[in-house]
């Protein structure tokens, strides 16, 4: 990867990692995040960087942890960063609206990457709508060169106004990847010096908050003039004199740029680098000189709300289309179809957008994503299933949670990192039901903890499964709390789960392999039956790892084998284990060998004893592998 | 409404979770980038990774913006597995070539909740009837296995796709990219994979 390739040089790089060269561009010191969809490349960009440049960068135990080591660092007058996907940001927000306040010394950038559509997320949320109730300034580029143009930028900025600026991306911005001029390196600080200026500046109460509040819109009034209005981030192109406005920020720019081209209208277009503070003044002279405005932005109406506000005053017979008029989605993403549609509707020319069916009439099987082959997750849910199956589930938030799929229909809830242990103390006390909770062991350390010292303290019963698999997975095994090295391959402290329950005062604690079919759900049954809040830790690192460390030690992988001959087709494995290997023929099943891992986890799972080795096959349980 | 006003060449790579579609597109615009051409890519990360669909969009020419295509323009099919090309058949038109892999990964979930899986064939007519102005199906896998890994699957279709003249590019320069993309100790597998492809078109297989 060319993430430290000289300055002039043109190099592929997606957006998220354009962000990583621009905070190393600033002359980073310290960054700090948690990972999650769609922001966890900046880490792994930076992760591979810190050694050669010499930063620090840490995988926080969750995003407020991680904005606070960014926030002290800045205070300490180095260049920090936070950055998250956006529901990360809720975590932080307790840290971050105080911080506003407070200020900063070095410059500090605070990512925020969301995610219209929900690709990879619980929600949609549009964080333009709290990075303002923070007031943060806040930049938002369109592609992968503005990522890390914008990223430098707002460094600068920051250090220069005192206050830490939001760098807001969305998916299509944080994943796309086009080649980018990269820019020189500038030297860094290394260790800062705190010594706060006046001494209660970073003191917030009362008379002191007021103040520091009042400071804090004073900068966002400088920036509005200096910065917003004065141009840097701002851009307007297209055909002057246009009776046709747009207005548009992110990578909505980019559909917008191709949709006036391909349909040749007549357009003027605004685009706003910098949506927090607005250049109210430019805006409302671009609403004067247009008839009809055309707002395309993802989510919710921001910015139309806005242009509705200056028009009343710079242009009260606007016509306006957007979101309000129905013209354009609050739900999901925007794409070239729908903002084709709506430059055609807003210009009154016609469109007939290209039908987007797939699979021209047949019945195409869905293919949504499941548990890995050899997944530690699904052994432990088979046994769940068996011995727990008419339980209240509470799922959470990791590869686990795809755990509500059929066969194993483990989750009548999934709802925000740590929320399965809370919801258990909640349904524990409104309900009779056997309740179970199930959490990853990177969602434990990173919110589960304090739901599960409530339930210690007010004695709640039911039963906590940890499901161990000694990485953060879901977002591509970054470390935690409980892992031996940290983001730099260092080694860290390991803390143990079993010692963090016990001595949290749980007394019924059982740790399995749940590879081990018998035991796992022995351990669940006793569980079931005791009084208190009982916590299994159902631990085997993620099938992932274990492959990878057997491919690095030079052992073949040998998958497993359906016997035809004792295979029944009775279809047990497949409607019980559920593994991406089994293939049903329509007459017997089938192993297919390019998806078998050969752990050897299913074998047990057969009535008639025809999943069967073959010659060199492990068995991970037995030979010790993943424990 | 035509894309020949904009200059844009699309491209879709569209297969299994793990059947190497980053590392495709990445030998793709690998060319791009010598060759001097603008582009952008959209691809997926996250959870959709764990055998899930998966696709990435590959946009090539100076006019391109958006990192994701409209319907209907669509130059270029990649699809390592075939239910997973047909998913975009709404994208193709005239102009469209298309190059599937016919090793077909029946989706666990359908099994798991008894729904029917379509024929190869049938899925095969369905990519046909959206009218590509090619279709080249090719048994990748088992050429791939031939190449000494399944998991050169991607490459060998790759090899095809450039022998094809589907690429905007010589198929002598998008050998090179493969060569500069691949790690070293996978390099001969690879190019004896992408020399399996092209071959299978070149022998007239494909047509
Ligand atoms: C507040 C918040 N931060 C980050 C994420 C992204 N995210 C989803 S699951 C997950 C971690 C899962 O790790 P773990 O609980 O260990 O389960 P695993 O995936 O390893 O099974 C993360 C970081 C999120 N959804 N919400």
């Amino acid at each position: 990867m060319g993430l430290l390739s000289e300055p002039g040089k043109l190099e592929v790089l997606l957006g998220n990692e354009a962000i990583a060269r621009g905070a190393i561009e600033a002359g980073l010191d310290v960054a700090a995040a948690y990972p999650g969809t769609p922001s966890t490349e900046i880490g792994e960009a930076l992760s591979a960087a810190a050694r050669e440049v010499g930063f620090h960068f840490e995988w926080a135990a969750n995003e407020k942890v991680a904005t606070e080591v960014a926030a002290a660092a800045a205070w300490s007058g180095l260049r920090s960063m936070a950055f998250m996907k956006h529901v990360g940001v809720n975590v932080a927000a307790d840290a971050v609206f105080t911080l506003a306040y407070a200020g900063v010394v070095g410059g500090m950038v605070f990512v925020s990457a969301d995610d219209p559509h929900a690709h990879s997320s619980q929600n949609e949320q549009d964080n333009r709508l709290l990075l303002r109730a923070i007031n943060l300034p806040t930049v938002e580029p369109a592609d992968p060169q503005e990522a890390k143009d914008f990223t430098r930028s707002a460094f600068d900025l920051s250090e220069e106004y005192g206050l830490p600026f939001a760098l807001r991306t969305t998916t299509r911005v944080s994943h796309v990847r086009a080649p980018v001029v990269l820019g020189p390196i500038r030297e860094r600080r290394g260790k800062g010096r705190f010594s706060p200026d006046p001494p209660r500046r970073y003191v917030q109460v009362g008379r002191l908050a007021r103040a520091h509040h009042r400071e804090l819109l004073e900068k966002l009034s400088r920036i509005r003039e200096e910065v917003a209005e004065g141009g840097e981030f701002l851009r307007v192109e297209g055909q002057p004199g246009a009776e046709l406005g747009i207005m548009t920020s992110g990578v909505s720019y980019n559909y917008v740029w191709e949709a006036v081209r391909r349909l040749g209208v007549e357009a003027q277009i605004m685009k706003l680098g910098m949506t927090n503070p607005l250049p109210e003044g430019r805006i409302s002279d671009f609403l004067r000189e247009v008839d009809t405005l055309l707002v395309v932005e993802e989510l919710e109406p921001v910015l139309e709300a806005d242009a509705a506000r200056l028009a009343k005053e710079a242009n009260p017979d606007l016509r306006i289309v957007g979101k309000f008029s129905g013209h354009l989605p609050r739900v999901g993403e925007l794409d070239p179809v729908s903002v084709t549609a709506a430059v055609a509707e807003a210009a009154g020319v016609e469109f007939s957008p290209p039908s987007r069916g797939t699979g021209a009439g047949i019945d195409l099987p869905p293919r949504p994503p499941v548990m890995c082959p050899a997944c530690p997750h699904r052994a432990t849910g088979f046994a769940l299933k068996r011995v727990a199956g008419r339980a209240a589930f509470m799922n959470d938030i990791g590869c686990y949670a795809l755990l509500f799929q059929k066969p194993f229909e483990l989750a009548d809830v999934t709802h925000a990192m740590g929320s399965s242990v809370g919801f258990a103390n909640g349904l524990s006390v409104a309900t009779d039901r056997q309740v179970v909770a199930l959490i990853g062991d990177s969602t434990f350390f990173h919110a589960g903890i304090p739901a599960l010292i409530n339930a210690i303290h007010h004695g709640r019963k039911f039963l906590l499964v940890v499901m161990d698999n000694r990485t953060t997975a879901m977002t591509g095994h970054q470390p935690h709390p409980g892992t031996d090295l940290d983001a730099l391959g260092r080694e860290a402290f390991p803390l143990d789960i079993e010692r963090v329950v016990r001595g949290l005062g749980v007394e019924n604690v059982w740790v399995v392999d749940p590879y081990d079919f018998e035991e796992t759900q022995k351990a669940i049954k006793e569980a079931m039956g005791r009084d208190g809040v009982s916590v299994i830790i159902s631990r085997r690192e993620c099938a992932l790892l274990t492959v990878g460390r057997l491919r690095r030690e030079g052992k073949k992988i040998v998958p497993y084998r359906v016997d035809p001959d004792r295979c029944t087709h009775c279809l047990v494995c497949v409607k019980t284990y559920a593994c991406p290997a089994f293939v049903d023929t329509g007459e017997k099943v089938r192993i297919d060998p390019a998806v078998c891992f050969g752990c050897g986890s299913c074998v047990d799972v057969c009535p008639f004893q025809a999943i069967v080795p073959q010659e060199g096959s492990l068995d991970w349980r037995r030979d010790g592998y993943g424990v | 409404m035509g894309s020949d006003e904009l200059d844009e060449f699309n491209i879709i790579v569209a297969g299994v979770g793990g059947q190497g579609i980053l590392f495709t597109s990445r030998v793709i615009t690998a060319a791009a980038l010598e060759a001097g051409m603008r582009f952008v890519q959209s691809e997926v990360h996250g959870l959709a990774q764990r055998y899930g669909s998966i696709h990435t969009e590959i946009r090539l020419g100076r006019d391109v913006r958006s990192p994701l295509i409209m319907p209907g323009t669509l130059d270029l099919l990649i699809a390592l597995e075939p239910i997973e090309g047909a998913r975009f058949a709404g994208y193709m038109s005239g102009k469209t070539s298309a190059i599937v892999n016919t090793y077909m990964i029946p989706p666990i979930s359908a099994f798991v909740e008894g729904r029917k899986i379509p024929e190869l064939e049938e899925i095969l007519e369905a990519i046909r009837s959206a009218g590509p102005g090619r279709l080249v199906p090719i048994p990748a896998t088992e050429l791939a296995a031939e190449a000494g890994d399944p998991v050169t699957t991607n490459v060998v279709v790759l090899g095809a796709a450039a022998a094809m003249g589907a690429l905007p590019f010589d198929e002598g320069d998008v050998r090179a990219a493969l060569g500069r993309v691949t790690p070293e100790r996978y390099l001969e597998v690879n190019l004896r994979a992408f020399d399996l492809g092209r071959d299978f078109v070149l022998k007239g297989a494909g047509r």
